[in-house]
């Protein structure tokens, strides 16, 4: 219909107007003539439809414009013809076409009278070359861009149109090039009098390559200036918005203009070049049309920066690149020829100040990644309908891409926190998607999100029910910084409940529950509760260990429980076995060494301790067990060396931290996250209790509000623990109790009090600081004054045995039996154990005259003496 | 024999002919499978000799020469640790010196300072070489973005300790520092050594374990422990062997690798692992079809978006709702805007299908009456000009609007699904300006000035170790060491009060005293404060008597050194503590 009003109109057109007048355009657009420029703006947004109206009415007008009129009608009936039975990439256009036929005659026509002016002359040709192209005659095409000079087509000025005109033109030739073999004479290598045709392919490589490269550029330019022209057209026209805001399409020859260049370095193996021609694309300031194009490039170019480079190898954006680069295909060398053109005008590129210009791959990745994502991030398909399925299955894949590359990037630096919060924006594609849950549950647990990360594993667990390591990765968040210690159950009996599928992962499915259990038992305030879990405990770890013989965990959490229930020979059994199976592992020779001192070999412990720092000489839990057997065997004087070195090793290890945390946590947001983390995901270590060792319910609680205070007054983040396993300032607060201690048994008040304030000034409301105070005040005499601070103590952490059984103590000095009773067979109950108290309640029971139950008490405290640790082997951290 | 000849040849090599030399090495075929040949074989006798000869190559200092070495780095390593695995320390003393001298010498720099590897994490805030941050329009306001915002954040990775020898604590933090270097030069590692790498991961990996009878490796059966950080360096070597032309041994290894991280529950070396394997089903199908070609591949994609015009996607919904909060200034109420509330200027009817429906109906005419050049609003009239949808059309108008006036102020409460839009980064800017320096948590108008004050993070980002080490230093003389004593008891009252304080703070849940919380402050404060230099200038307690108890030489000597540090304390008189303990029923 359309194609049919037009070709009339050009046939009434053609047949009406025959002569041809001298008065050119330049004085019609002088004189300002509203129809110049209307035709101007639909060449330029491509409105074909509305050209034969205006062609007439153009040549009613001056009569004379009727060349003119031949090259628009040509034009806008090739552009339509182009528009209907578009170009596909790959495919070649064949043969001649009969709706092509009028543009031939009409461009014929403008072009043989030879009347038009010289912009339109070129004009025309260049649409006739075109014309050729899709028509297949390949070197006809070439033939008339030979005729005329394109180099010669100014940039500068011309009309919108007339950019694209000149981009498609150097595309057009760029394809013609390719597709006329080399030999053939008729080229623009016509000096081909040397013999060595390889060079001349080479150059003709290159001049393919030049030829694309230009209309890449030139394309740029075309469209950031259409889009100015058409906010300039929406603006003029406001408030009534325009009426063709249509999204500019790229032809067929654009496209290629734009990307062909780097395509055929890549193809050629020339990735030094193709990376070039990627960053001179995406430097151009962007347009509406080239968003997907650049999001596109942008993932490629991070793809290729990710995958094909390193760090040597890599040069910046700003710079040149290097001469020689193991990047390019030795074996096509002779590539390496440098931009050989010129253009009058470029596309404009980002600029200003304090431009940020990555320096090394990976933050060039991650900047193109971070563009490309908040692209993809706006195309997500939200609606859930069927018929949106493809455009959904398209969005995500598009995004799941760059939210893969994003973790290659951000995993090789370490950025865990960051990655976390750009993959939970990858949420909203990820609805029923595995592999999105799966990736932000490990980037929350990698930032040390645990609590987040449970949540997100449930999910997982949900759409991957048989795959074990996910719920075992949930236990070791709930036993580790949660310390949610039923879920953590209910996890663990997941993998347990999948029997033989679970292959490997069965036996840490036992040994997963058993630490659960383990947990417990300590946690267990009743008597009972505690032996119940300690045997469910042990058959668990005793699965786990028949199940995997080889692992050395499986057999030391097995000796360690043991040891925990004081069946001291089986334990050593055990803990040789998982030693025989890793030698070096730290965890099971300080076990070892407590187990030795349990048998009271204090020297044989004392050794292994040694050996065990002669590899692990920064380990502060062996430190501390080395100083309390030190005191033991070779007086407090050597301890208190040791106390030293301790704190010689934390500044070197502390002090000696990178300028990073105080790039993090300076900014009030910052901090204000830190603390939050902190308390809600902190890794709570042994510092709280060190006769505990790994945390109890209780501590837990009171190291928090302990934590809290402190740190909020004294802020004093450092918001990453990723050291050591202890928060830094918790180790130093230990170290001085350490020493304190030392001073309190050499009977030093003074000594001892000093170092006890260190660590009151870092945790002020510490149980344990507390408690050396009180011990400090029974040293001097000053029982009162002892019994506050334990009070005070308890009063923090209710549960803490120590403070109990010194207030028992205490309480009976004053002649209140029954209070003292009551306290210590508390102390009792939370840990049934401990000797000294089982002794000390003796005593108790014996001042008030109570012999019988006295003598058992002591009985039972002479049988847990016997194989009583230096340290609670519980000072062994549980982990999975 | 080629090993022995190149280990006489560099001897008595002129300084001059280094680099020249360093070129012809690579011609020499037969010499790097014989050097292979000798890493493997542990006993033999030219090892010690060949060790120092890489190590004298990468003192050198000549890039060519330190990859000469490098490139023998996954087979070093693993004879390493299978060695140690073995226990049988004796025999791998060379090579342990070769990659501790290997490991010193990447710590420091050319002139023997440590070095501190940076990395700026570029944001999209900040405007780049690739984007400016207005035409990326909005970015979710969340937490992170507004942290993170006009600032790009520097992280930095050392200073690393000098090692003398490998313990069991240490041998992981350089070994792992070691294939950092090795993957920053991956480019120029031959395909042997991929190949070495290859094979390092998956045996590290999989010894010990179940799968190791898959593998049919038989070499060493003792599991070897493994760090998070080491595999994800492996992997990262493994991504590019992968991509280079080693594509089956490549897999292989990466999966063996995150079998391992599975078995160990590493989140880290998970994380990266599955992200590659998802990212490479894609990469690895094509470089199948060339034999050993990269797999980077690159074709011509289309311009236009692949996603149909008439989905909802979050552009569309966030277009749709600015201009309802446009029409009718009201703050938006996310569940009336997704009811398919009429509004008349666009057509996007949200979720509904509605508007679905209507494109897929206007997609089958192609084309209609040509509407005139566009009086009528209408979708039907917008439709007809361009077949392809007519949401988009008013979509674009929209973002040119946008575009055309930068200073158009947005609006706020631009409910998102998930996370509110910030429009313009002016804005962002403003709010985390204001923000700076404030303290955080309850303070009263009446507080004094807080005594750190958090200064802007780009003079922070600055100081280094050293200068933040200079600033503790700074604050302190020698007078503390012979300030007068104190007595214990006040010391412990003094305490006994702070602490009485903290508990009332929890157990009210009131704001404290602002002078409560300034004297706790200025205590903790000056004890560990990071910016020790405002400390040190800002406050100069009024009653700062340094007190140390005469008998706590102890902590002197340490303070000498720089490391405990006392605290301005100011007087109090005795109190006694407050905080009475009712424990039970007294009986």
């Amino acid at each position: 219909m359309l194609e049919y009003h037009a070709s009339m109109w050009g046939r009434i057109l053609s047949g009406v107007f025959v002569q041809s007048t001298e008065l050119t355009t330049m004085t019609a657009r002088k004189s300002g003539s509203r129809l110049e420029t209307e035709i101007e703006r639909c060449r330029s947004e491509g409105q074909w439809d509305k050209i034969p109206e205006l062609v007439r009415q153009l040549s009613a007008k001056l009569i004379s414009n009727d060349d003119l009129g031949e090259l628009l009608l040509g034009e806008c009936k090739l552009q339509t013809y182009l528009k209907e039975n578009p170009i596909k990439q790959g495919s070649s256009p064949r043969g001649p076409r009969p709706k092509l036929v009028e543009v031939r005659k009409h461009l014929t026509a403008a072009l043989d009278r030879r009347n038009l002016k010289a912009d339109y002359l070129l004009e025309a040709s260049v649409l006739m070359a075109k014309l050729c192209y899709v028509e297949g005659e390949y070197r006809d095409a070439l033939g008339h861009y030979t005729r005329v000079n394109m180099d010669d087509m100014q940039l500068a000025g011309a009309p919108v149109y007339r950019l694209s005109m000149i981009a498609e033109a150097y595309a057009t030739k760029g394809l013609c090039l390719e597709k006329v073999p080399a030999t053939s004479p008729s080229l623009s290598n016509r000096n081909t009098g040397s013999p060595s045709s390889n060079r001349s392919t080479t150059d003709r490589d290159q001049e393919i390559i030049t030829c694309y490269e230009k209309s890449g550029d030139i394309a740029l330019l075309y469209l950031q200036e259409a889009e100015k022209a058409l906010s300039a057209g929406i603006q003029n026209r406001s408030p009534k918005p325009g009426p063709t805001a249509q999204d500019q399409e790229l032809g067929y020859f654009l496209e290629t203009g734009l990307q062909r260049a780097h395509v055929i370095h890549f193809k050629n193996g020339n990735l030094t070049k193709g990376v070039g021609r990627f960053r001179e694309i995406l430097r151009a300031v962007e347009t509406r049309t080239t968003q997907n194009l650049r999001m596109t490039i942008a993932r490629q170019l991070a793809e290729i920066l990710l995958r094909g480079m390193c760090e040597q190898s890599y040069w910046s954006p700003l710079e040149d690149p290097p001469t020689v680069s193991p990047l390019d295909d030795p074996t096509r060398q002779g590539h390496t020829h440098s931009k050989n053109y010129n253009l009058s005008r470029r596309p404009r590129v980002y600029s200003g100040e304090n431009l940020f210009c990555p320096q090394e791959n990976t933050e060039e990745a991650l900047l193109l990644l971070l563009i490309s994502e908040s692209m993809a991030n706006r195309d997500a398909v939200l609606s859930r309908i069927p018929e949106h399925n493809n455009d959904r299955i398209i969005s995500l894949q598009s995004a799941s891409v760059v939210y893969d590359l994003l973790t290659i990037a951000l995993g090789r630096r370490g950025q865990y926190e960051m990655l976390s919060e750009c993959l939970e924006r990858a949420m909203k594609f990820a609805f029923e998607e595995f592999h999105l849950w799966y990736q932000l549950a490990l980037s929350l647990m990698a930032a040390g999100k645990s609590a987040r990360a449970v949540k997100v594993l449930k999910e997982c667990i949900r759409l991957k029910p048989d795959d074990p390591t996910i719920p075992l990765l949930a236990v070791k968040l709930c036993i580790g910084a949660l310390h949610w210690l039923d879920d953590g159950e209910c996890f663990a009996k997941m993998v347990i409940d999948m029997g033989e599928k679970a292959a490997e992962f069965r036996a840490k499915g036992f040994l997963a529950i058993g630490l659960v259990y383990s947990l417990k038992a300590t946690d267990a305030s009743l008597r009972s509760m505690q032996e119940d879990y300690q045997k469910k405990a042990l058959g668990a770890f005793q699965r786990a260990q028949s199940l995997s013989s080889t692992d050395h965990l499986a057999a030391f959490y097995l000796a360690l429980q043991l040891a925990v229930s004081r069946q001291i020979p089986e334990a050593l059994g055990y803990v040789r076995q998982a030693l025989r199976l890793q030698g070096d592992d730290v965890h099971s020779l300080h076990l070892l060494a407590l187990l030795l001192s349990a048998q009271k070999h204090y020297h044989d412990g004392l050794n292994i301790i040694e050996m065990a720092l002669s590899e692990y000489p920064e380990n502060f839990n062996l430190l501390y067990t080395k100083v309390k057997l030190e005191s033991m065997c070779r007086g407090p004087e050597e301890a208190l060396l040791t106390c030293k070195h301790m704190l010689q090793i934390w500044k070197s290890f502390y002090n000696l931290t990178n300028p990073s945390d105080s790039g993090r946590g300076s900014s009030l947001l910052d901090r204000a996250m830190a603390d939050r983390r902190q308390l809600n995901a902190m890794t709570l270590p042994d510092f709280s209790d060190p006769e505990t060792g790994s945390v109890h319910a209780t501590s837990i609680a009171a190291s928090r509000v302990e934590q809290a205070l402190s740190e909020v007054a004294s802020s004093l983040q450092s918001s990453a623990h990723k050291h050591g396993p202890l928060h830094p300032w918790m180790t130093l607060a230990q170290i001085w109790l350490h020493a304190a201690e030392v001073y309190i048994s050499m009977s030093k008040p003074a000594e001892a009090s000093a170092c006890t304030q260190e660590a009151a000034n870092l945790f002020p409301t510490s149980h344990n600081v507390l408690y050396t105070r009180g011990q400090i005040a029974e040293l001097r005499g000053n029982i009162d004054e002892a019994k506050r601070w334990y009070e005070e103590a308890l009063s923090i952490n209710p549960t803490h045995v120590k403070t109990m059984q010194r207030l028992g103590l205490i309480l009976q000095q004053l002649q209140r039996y029954s209070l003292s009773e009551k306290v210590l067979r508390d102390a009792v109950q939370v840990n049934s154990t401990a000797h000294d108290v089982w002794n000390s309640l003796g005593e108790v029971l014996q001042a008030q005259g109570n012999a019988a139950a006295a003598t058992e008490c002591f009985l039972t405290a002479l049988e847990l003496e016997a194989s009583s640790p230096i340290l609670p082997f519980t000072i062994i951290p549980r982990a999975l | 024999m080629p090993v022995e000849d190149w280990l006489s040849e560099f001897k008595t090599l002129p300084d001059s002919a280094v680099s020249t030399y360093a070129a012809s090495l690579r011609e020499k075929g037969s010499l790097v499978p014989a050097l292979y040949k000798v890493i493997r074989e542990n006993y033999s006798d030219l090892l010690e000799p060949v060790c120092h000869q890489l190590f004298e190559f990468y003192r050198s200092g000549e890039p060519q020469l330190q990859r000469f070495t490098l490139q023998f780095l996954p087979e070093l390593l693993w004879s390493l640790l299978s060695v140690s695995a073995a226990r049988d320390p004796h025999t791998s003393g060379c090579i342990e010196a070769l990659l501790l001298g290997i490991y010193n010498l990447e710590i420091v720099d050319k002139d023997g300072q440590s070095k501190v590897l940076s990395f700026t994490v570029p944001s999209l805030s900040k405007p780049s070489v690739y984007h400016e941050p207005s035409a990326i329009g909005s970015i979710a306001l969340t937490e992170g973005a507004l942290a993170n915002h006009g600032l790009s954040r520097v992280v930095y990775s050392g200073p690393h300790l000098q090692r003398e020898i490998f313990t069991a604590q240490n041998r992981f933090d350089v070994l792992t520092f070691l294939l950092l270097c090795y993957n920053a030069s991956l480019s120029y590692m031959t395909p042997i050594s991929l190949q070495s790498l290859c094979q390092l991961s998956s045996r590290v990996s999989i010894c010990g374990y179940p799968r190791q009878q898959m593998r049919r490796y038989k070499g060493i059966s003792t599991r070897l422990t493994v760090t998070s950080e080491f595999l994800v360096q492996l992997i990262t070597g493994i991504h590019y062997a992968f991509c280079n032309g080693e594509v089956e041994l490549g897999s292989k290894s990466l999966d063996d690798v995150l079998y391992r991280a599975q078995l160990e529950l590493f989140p880290e070396a998970l994380l990266v692992g599955n992200a590659i394997k998802s990212s490479m089903h894609g990469a690895a199908l094509k470089s199948n079809n060339k034999e050993g070609a990269r797999s980077i591949q690159v074709e011509i994609t289309p311009t236009s978006s692949r996603i149909s015009r008439n989905a909802v996607t979050s552009l569309s919904i966030r277009g749709h709702r600015w201009k309802r909060h446009e029409s009718q200034e009201v703050s938006v109420d996310s569940e009336a805007a997704l009811g398919g509330v009429a509004i008349p200027e666009i057509s996007v009817t949200g979720v509904s299908g509605e508007r679905m429906a209507n494109g897929d109906s206007l997609r089958q005419r192609p084309d209609g009456r040509t509407g005139p050049d566009g009086d009528i609003m209408g979708t039907t009239s917008e439709v007809s000009v361009d077949p392809r949808g007519h949401d988009s059309g008013t979509r674009g108008q929209e973002e040119s609007v946008l575009r055309s006036c930068p200073s158009f102020p947005l609006p706020h409460s631009w409910g998102n699904l998930d996370a509110v839009d910030l429009g313009s980064p002016d804005e962002l800017m403003d709010i985390s300006e204001m923000d700076e320096g404030v303290w955080p948590g309850g303070v009263g108008p009446d507080m004094t000035p807080p005594t750190i004050t958090i200064s802007n993070s780009i003079t922070t980002l600055n100081l280094g170790a050293k200068a933040m080490k200079k600033c503790r230093l700074g604050g302190r003389n020698s007078k503390d060491k012979e300030a007068g004593p104190l007595t214990t008891g006040r010391a412990a009252s003094e305490n006994a009060e702070l602490s009485f304080k903290r508990l009332t703070l929890t157990s009210s849940q009131s704001v404290p005293k602002a002078g409560a919380l300034t004297s706790l402050t200025r205590t903790a404060s000056a004890v560990f404060s990071r910016s020790f230099e405002q400390v040190a200038s800002g406050i100069a307690p009024p009653s700062s008597n340094h007190n140390t108890s005469d008998a706590g030489r102890y902590s002197c000597i340490l303070q000498e050194e720089g490391l405990g540090y006392l605290s301005p304390m100011p007087n109090h008189t005795q109190r006694s503590p407050s905080i009475s303990v009712h424990l039970g029923t007294d009986l």
